[in-house]
């Protein structure tokens, strides 16, 4: 049986304009977005720890052990030479008695600080610039020219001159990268900025006013965000490998500082003698590397806010 | 597309080779001590127990490699007195009025005087100014052949004059007289068969290694062991040499042998060897693997666009993946450990040499590995935006099949940003593969500039540097020709009404 639904069950609403002004969406923060769709995935929060752990592993594990490549403790006992891996001694022994693994970690430190340091140098350089470039047409017009003849050195070449010119040293290696590399980040914001500069709601905001500065600051380069990240994961994975190649060489970090370049290119010559002192320090190198470079792809893509839910 | 346009884009491009160079310039000879070209120097070590021959020959050096000019009491002197007599052995006295004539003389033109450790004698020097160096490098770039090239005090009855004949072996030649060659064109067995020396490039001497090579002919000339041949010389000697006869040039000082064999003053030559030079060691790799590369990419990338999300996709993101974060040196070390065990290739080029095709085949793999994982993920972003665009889909609802759109409108306009990139690819077979050669021990043009930088030799940096730059240069000049070809939407000016 139904109940008779009478008049005074009812009372009237007052009217609130405040509330009318409110919109019914959920609370939208792009941060915490950006964290949830990245936590999401578990391999991809099972890798970044890994990650963490392997870079703050390879910059305490060097102060601890206090190892330098310019001093040799065991040189003179052989019985502390070419030691296999064991529970004593991890990585093993190398010709000259030392721990490998106290030498890899030394040598995964200074590519890791390296390329950490010299990619934040850069990008900061490298937005900055961009971010003005993009804007002003007056800069382009000379910008553009100075672009045009630096990106007609070949890469390599002024990478090794001037390391040869700097000579070795951790200080002067940041500064061969960033010399070389700023402006292609300059370059390649500059093209970013320029395609979101002309969009409406960019026009619509000078139209009301709103200075350059304010513009590049709220108006443009939150919309970069993902394309940086996804820069900054490609960049990081290459400067360590440019470390380790000018080292390889013979250039770059100096005799007096552990890299995993150098270490490759001394253990390469007991590959079939004592396999394991030449294929560890490869491997940890691509390991790192490769799981650097996959966490910030992840990373880049959570930054993109068509990925959020 | 506009004649003028492509000539603004050569000026551009002369003006940024020679701003590197003139970085280059600064970086090898104002910010790098001169005394490092000695660390390698056999001569000046040497010298260790000679103080004043060792302050000549340092001087020498630096004055042949263009550091400064050097002038030494003995040149003032001669220019006075008669070598030998007694007035030139008391001039030479550091406290001889014809001393106290030098000093004076030498300093008012801006040189710096020293005394040599021993004999106490006086000398001086210049130092020459960067710009001044630049010009003189660029100046002596290109050098021309013409009858008065040879300017020899010892010998001022040289016939000047170019006549037509034929070299020992047979060939066709215009043979010239006072030139500094003295085969100006010939013919004969070696590729490119027709040969010319009127304009040959001259990029300085190296030192301290290959000393008394040009730094050309280093790169440019065979390498290995002579290959020695049945030859009779001009004079109707024969013997056994390597002679490369093409090669002839004027030699001051000829010797009882070299008057055994020629009959002129032309007797300074090189030698054919059995291996090919650097560059093209290091070009016949690159182009192999650019082969391989393109074999390769073009299509798995197109295979892994028609799978997208695909088990070709995915497996070819994680060959991508791969390549691009693991650095290089670790990749090529693991593909060549694979390569040795798994099909017993030989783990360095030098085990069987280049005569072996078996030595090749790791070094190319390992050069296309990156080329190849760019081009896939490149051909695959192209073809994949394609495969949206409103004309796929009208070719679609016309009734056209998968294939023929994918032959005949995808793949030709996915392939115009590939083409673009061909000859930057091409110059890259030139310029060598640092890593790949140091790693194969193969001995191409990759590893001269690292060499170079580590044995101080300057001349080999600047014209590698040269060498590499306007190749890089041009040949992205000529991409984006190349690019307006097979694309005529494009224009590489500006059109009117753009901004």
């Amino acid at each position: 049986m139904m109940e008779r639904i009478e008049d005074n069950l009812f009372e009237f609403a007052e009217f609130d304009e405040r509330e009318s002004e409110h919109i019914a969406a959920p609370r939208y923060s792009y941060w915490k977005s950006v964290w949830r769709t990245f936590i999401r995935s578990k391999v991809t929060v099972f890798l970044s720890i890994f990650v963490i752990a392997l870079v703050a592993f390879a910059l305490i594990q060097p102060m601890h052990s206090g190892y330098s490549p310019t001093v040799a403790p065991n040189i003179n006992n052989s019985e502390m030479k070419y030691l296999p891996p064991s529970s004593e001694h991890l990585f093993g022994t190398d010709n000259i008695g030392n721990e490998v693994w106290d030498v890899v970690w030394a040598g995964a430190r200074n590519s890791i600080l390296v390329s950490f340091v010299s990619t934040a140098i850069i990008m900061v350089i490298g937005i900055l610039v961009g971010a003005v470039w993009g804007f002003s047409k007056k800069m382009d017009k000379w910008m553009i020219e100075v672009y045009n003849v630096v990106s007609n050195v070949p890469y390599l070449l002024l990478a090794m001159i001037l390391s040869y010119v700097l000579g070795a040293g951790l200080g002067s290696l940041i500064f061969v990268m960033v010399c070389i590399d700023w402006i292609y980040v300059a370059y390649f914001i500059r093209t970013q900025v320029m395609i979101i500069r002309d969009r409406e709601y960019n026009l619509a905001s000078k139209c009301l006013g709103t200075k350059t500065f304010t513009m590049i600051i709220k108006n443009i380069l939150p919309y970069l965000v993902s394309v940086i990240v996804t820069y900054i994961s490609r960049e990081i994975p290459s400067l360590i490998s440019y470390e380790v190649f000018l080292s390889y060489m013979g250039l770059g970090l100096g005799t007096n500082y552990a890299s995993l370049g150098r270490t490759i290119s001394q253990y390469k010559s007991f590959m079939t003698g004592y396999p394991h002192l030449f294929w560890i320090p490869v491997l940890v190198l691509a390991a790192i590397a490769i799981s650097l470079y996959v966490v910030g792809q992840k990373l880049a893509d959570a930054t993109d806010p068509r990925t959020h839910r | 597309m506009k004649k003028g346009y492509i000539l603004k884009r050569l000026l551009r491009s002369v003006i940024s080779i020679i701003i590197i160079m003139l970085v280059v310039f600064t970086l090898v000879f104002a910010l790098v001590p001169r005394d490092n070209i000695f660390f390698e120097d056999a001569t000046y070590r040497k010298l260790g127990g000679k103080p004043d021959e060792k302050i000549d020959y340092v001087y020498n050096t630096w004055q042949k490699l263009g550091y400064l000019d050097y002038v030494k009491i003995n040149d003032y002197c001669l220019e006075l007195y008669e070598a030998g007599s007694d007035e030139i052995k008391n001039a030479l006295n550091p406290d001889s009025k014809e001393t106290a004539d030098f000093v004076a003389l030498y300093e008012s033109k801006g040189y710096t005087i020293g005394y040599y450790t021993v004999s106490k004698r006086a000398y001086a020097y210049k130092d020459v100014p960067l710009l001044q160096r630049l010009w003189k490098w660029f100046s002596n770039l290109v050098r021309v052949d013409t009858i008065y090239s040879v300017q020899d005090p010892n010998n001022p009855d040289l016939e000047r004059k170019v006549y037509f004949g034929r070299t020992p072996t047979g060939g066709l030649a215009l043979i010239g007289s006072g030139t500094y060659h003295k085969y100006l064109l010939y013919t004969d067995s070696h590729f490119p068969f027709i040969h010319q020396n009127f304009i040959t490039l001259n990029m300085g001497e190296s030192y301290p290694t290959y000393q008394g090579l040009e730094a050309l002919s280093v790169m440019f000339s065979s390498q290995g062991t002579e290959v020695k041949r049945d030859v009779t010389y001009e004079t109707g000697e024969t013997g056994s040499s390597a002679i490369d006869f093409g090669s002839l040039t004027y030699k001051e000082n000829l010797d009882r042998m070299d008057k055994k064999k020629f009959t002129d003053h032309y007797a300074n030559y090189t030698t054919f060897k059995d291996q090919s030079s650097m560059v093209g060691t290091s070009f016949t790799m690159g182009i192999f693997a650019l082969l391989l590369a393109y074999g390769i990419g073009l299509p798995v990338g197109v295979a892994m666009a028609r799978n997208k999300d695909g088990v070709i996709d995915k497996l070819g993101m994680l060959y991508i993946i791969f390549i691009t974060s693991v650095p290089s040196l670790a990749y090529i070390y693991i593909f060549r450990y694979l390569g040795t065990t798994l099909f017993g290739l030989p783990s360095v080029f030098t085990t069987f040499g280049p005569s072996d095709i078996r030595s090749w085949i790791l070094p190319i793999i390992s050069l296309a590995l990156p080329s190849i994982s760019s081009l896939m993920l490149w051909i695959r972003r192209y073809v994949v935006d394609q495969m949206n665009s409103d004309y796929v889909k009208f070719a679609k609802a016309k009734g056209l099949s998968r294939k023929e759109i994918f032959r005949s409108h995808i793949f030709k306009n996915a392939s115009i940003p590939i083409a673009h990139g061909i000859p930057s690819s091409l110059a890259g077979c030139i310029t060598g593969a640092i890593i790949t050669e140091a790693i194969y021990s193969v001995g191409g043009m990759g590893k001269m500039l690292p060499n170079a930088i580590n044995q101080y030799n300057n001349t080999m940096i600047i014209a590698l540097t040269f060498l590499f730059s306007t190749i890089s240069v041009l040949s992205v000049l000529l991409g984006d020709i190349i690019l307006t070809k097979v694309d005529p939407r494009i224009s590489l000016t500006d059109k009117a009404g753009r901004s």
